[in-house]
């Protein structure tokens, strides 16, 4: 207290103007303007929950945004407008794929250097002439792919203890891993959130002698989990993306459906929310509910299919949902990754 | 999961005192300790006079729980894995090999959905026969309706085979069924049974060049969950999501084919849909669909969900009698 008080008029004094904390907080702190999730802008501290039955590219948009996060910005006079981060990815379905992240990736990178190479090629073509230009290409482009890929972090875990040992140990991992690679974590997946949810639902253990022993259950799970989770982004602040499945089948959704079968005529594998109604059943606890910050739901359209020119791709909806927006975004998922639709 | 006093032998300093500590906190095992705030754990012994010991032994703890998941992976350990370890195994059936670029990939689920007799347990039978021949790897077939039928997988293998080694075949036949094991299970708590029992095998087992198990097929895994199903309860949705982590378990650890099958019901307007509900549609890989042409041997099979293919695609296939 002693600094404040022996010059206030220090104290007064400003330490930066807006515009140089905005750039600092912006290199330090990027924001994440991906398709489908470019509507509203997501920073660190967020937790964002891609709800969507299955399948619906959620995965798909998680690799996407996983890929956009560890390419650097450039790279050998090669601007891939990446973040340049570390992402850390929690497997909790068991059933990612490295080859589609492997493709996206190499899709990417080979898109902007081709991109750049031919510039390069137009100015040089003259000293270039006798020189074989295609082998420079393979050897940086296998350089920064591994290193992107290095930079992806990947756990999988068997049920909800393996995820909270996971969770419970992740502060010192990170810090391991940011000695290691020398950038931060800027993002946390987890796919999918409510993997565990019927297995932890249905455990019921026998009372325990102690009274204030805390038996695992949903509520108890789910709150440990909340609360690892949020002791990490005080310590390390990332944006949290995690993917939800949506479980319909029991009456009050059929009547939902029903409901909604209604309202619009279209068959029923559309899934756009009505005003008031959520087309799925909400069934995780409300403490992760209210954790939540961000939410879209992301579901395949009602034409299922569009012709490009890569050959048919599967069409999908994406809707923000909190907060809340009015129109519905269109992507496609095509070999190098997810576009969208205008 | 151990309760503390257990640890104590291993790790000392988990000592009485750090036992009593523990127990006024609530916390007598390991998955108590998962459930709770280890910061506050600390502050509170920051508290007792002999904190320093405290805390060293929240530290040992922490480590002790960092051995309990699995280990962290880059991308590129990954990639690795996957092109070493995970190859593509095909079905022996031209067209679904074409429709999924190979093959039946290792450390997958792969699931076959249809209506009965749209040739589920075929595809199985002539998978079952190529992984053993052609592959010359295990297969543990687990039966639930007793239509395994080895007279039907001798015939997938003859159908293929060069008629000129005639005087060896018999023997070559043998050894090929010798690495079928048919398992008939008739209820879900015997088929964890079985699948156990194989993680234990699998685990101990020395990598033997001839014998390696590569495929696994449940047929069908609807006739095992259906019955438990329902009811209001989450029991039967439980052992379901169970089964399913076990199964992709075993496809991932020990690199092999996992092949159910899945029957249909009736859906919204009469449409046919895979059995097992919503909560089954995200465990599975790979989802196809087979259906059969009325009185021809000709099959389609399509593709309901995949990790890196647009659903929709289709083929078809023939099987000869």
């Amino acid at each position: 207290m002693e600094e404040v008080v022996a010059s206030p008029r220090e104290w007064i004094d400003r330490n930066e103007s807006a515009k140089t904390m905005l750039a600092r907080v912006l290199t330090a702190r990027p924001l994440l303007l991906l398709p489908p999730l470019h509507r509203v802008p997501l920073r660190v501290g967020n937790v964002v929950e891609l709800v969507g039955t299955s399948p619906s590219a959620k995965t798909h948009i998680l690799i996407q945004a996983a890929v956009s996060c560890v390419l650097p910005k450039e790279w050998n006079g090669v601007h891939y407008g990446g973040l340049d981060r570390l992402v850390m990815f929690i497997d909790l379905d068991c059933r990612f794929d490295i080859l589609r992240l492997s493709k996206m990736l190499k899709h990417r990178i080979n898109g902007e250097s081709n991109g750049s190479l031919k510039k390069i090629d137009q100015e040089h073509m003259d000293f270039d002439l006798w020189n074989n230009d295609t082998k420079k290409s393979p050897t940086y482009d296998e350089e920064l792919y591994s290193l992107c890929m290095r930079r992806f972090l990947f756990i999988r875990c068997y049920d909800s203890f393996q995820f909270l040992a996971t969770l419970k140990t992740l502060n010192y991992r990170i810090r391991k891993e940011q000695e290691l690679h020398g950038i931060s974590v800027h993002i946390l997946m987890i796919d999918s959130i409510g993997a565990f949810h019927w297995i932890d639902r249905a455990s019921t253990f026998m009372p325990l002698g102690a009274t204030n022993r805390k038996t695992p259950s949903l509520q108890t799970v789910s709150e440990t989990v909340v609360q690892e989770i949020r002791k990490l982004l005080l310590l390390h602040p990332m944006l949290v993306i995690a993917t939800k499945a949506t479980i319909f089948g029991d009456r009050y959704s059929m009547e939902t459906k029903r409901n909604l079968g209604k309202l619009d005529t279209s068959n029923s594998r559309s899934m756009s929310s009505t005003s008031l109604q959520l087309p799925y059943r909400e069934y995780m606890p409300s403490v992760w509910q209210t954790f939540v910050t961000h939410r879209v739901l992301v579901g395949a359209s009602d034409d299922p299919f569009i012709r490009t020119n890569d050959g048919d791709c599967s069409l999908y909806f994406s809707e923000w949902l909190l907060p809340p927006q009015s129109f519905v975004d269109k992507f496609i998922v095509k070999e190098a990754g997810v576009f969208m639709v205008p | 999961m151990a309760p503390l006093k257990y640890l104590e032998q291993e790790y000392p300093i988990l000592d009485s005192n750090f036992q009593n500590f523990c127990a006024t906190h609530g916390i007598f095992s390991e998955e108590d300790l998962l459930l709770h705030d280890l910061h506050v754990l600390v502050a509170f012994a920051e508290q007792q006079s002999t904190s320093e010991r405290l805390k060293q032994g929240i530290t040992q703890v922490l480590s002790i729980i960092d051995g309990q998941h699995q280990p962290w992976l880059n991308g590129m350990e990954l990639l690795e894995d996957a092109q070493l370890n995970k190859h593509v195994l095909s079905t022996g059936c031209e067209g679904i090999d074409l429709l999924l670029e190979g093959g039946l990939r290792m450390g997958q689920l792969t699931e076959l959905v249809g209506a009965s007799s749209s040739g589920k347990t075929q595809v199985c039978l002539l998978a079952t026969s190529n992984v053993a021949k052609k592959h010359m790897g295990g297969v543990v077939y687990l039966d639930t309706g007793n239509s395994f039928s080895p007279q039907r997988v001798i015939d997938f293998i003859r159908q293929n085979s060069d008629p000129a080694i005639d005087q060896a075949k018999h023997r070559i036949l043998q050894k090929v069924m010798n690495r079928i094991l048919c398992h008939s299970v008739f209820d879900i708590f015997t088929m964890f049974d079985v699948l156990h029992q194989l993680e234990v095998n699998l685990r101990s087992q020395m990598q033997k060049g001839d014998c390696q198990v590569r495929l696994l097929i449940v047929d069908s895994i609807s006739s095992l969950v259906t019955p438990i199903l329902g009811g209001g309860g989450s029991q039967g949705h439980a052992l379901m999501a169970s089964a399913g982590f076990l199964l992709k378990k075993l496809a991932h650890e020990h690199n092999l084919v996992v092949l159910v099958t899945n029957h249909t019901v009736g859906g919204e307007g009469g449409i046919s849909k895979p059995a097992l509900g919503e909560s089954w549609k995200s465990i599975p890989h790979v989802r196809l669909r087979l259906s059969h042409d009325q009185g021809s041997s000709i099959y389609n099979v399509s593709v309901f969900k995949h990790p890196s293919m647009v659903s929709g695609k289709a083929a078809r296939f023939t099987i000869y009698d």
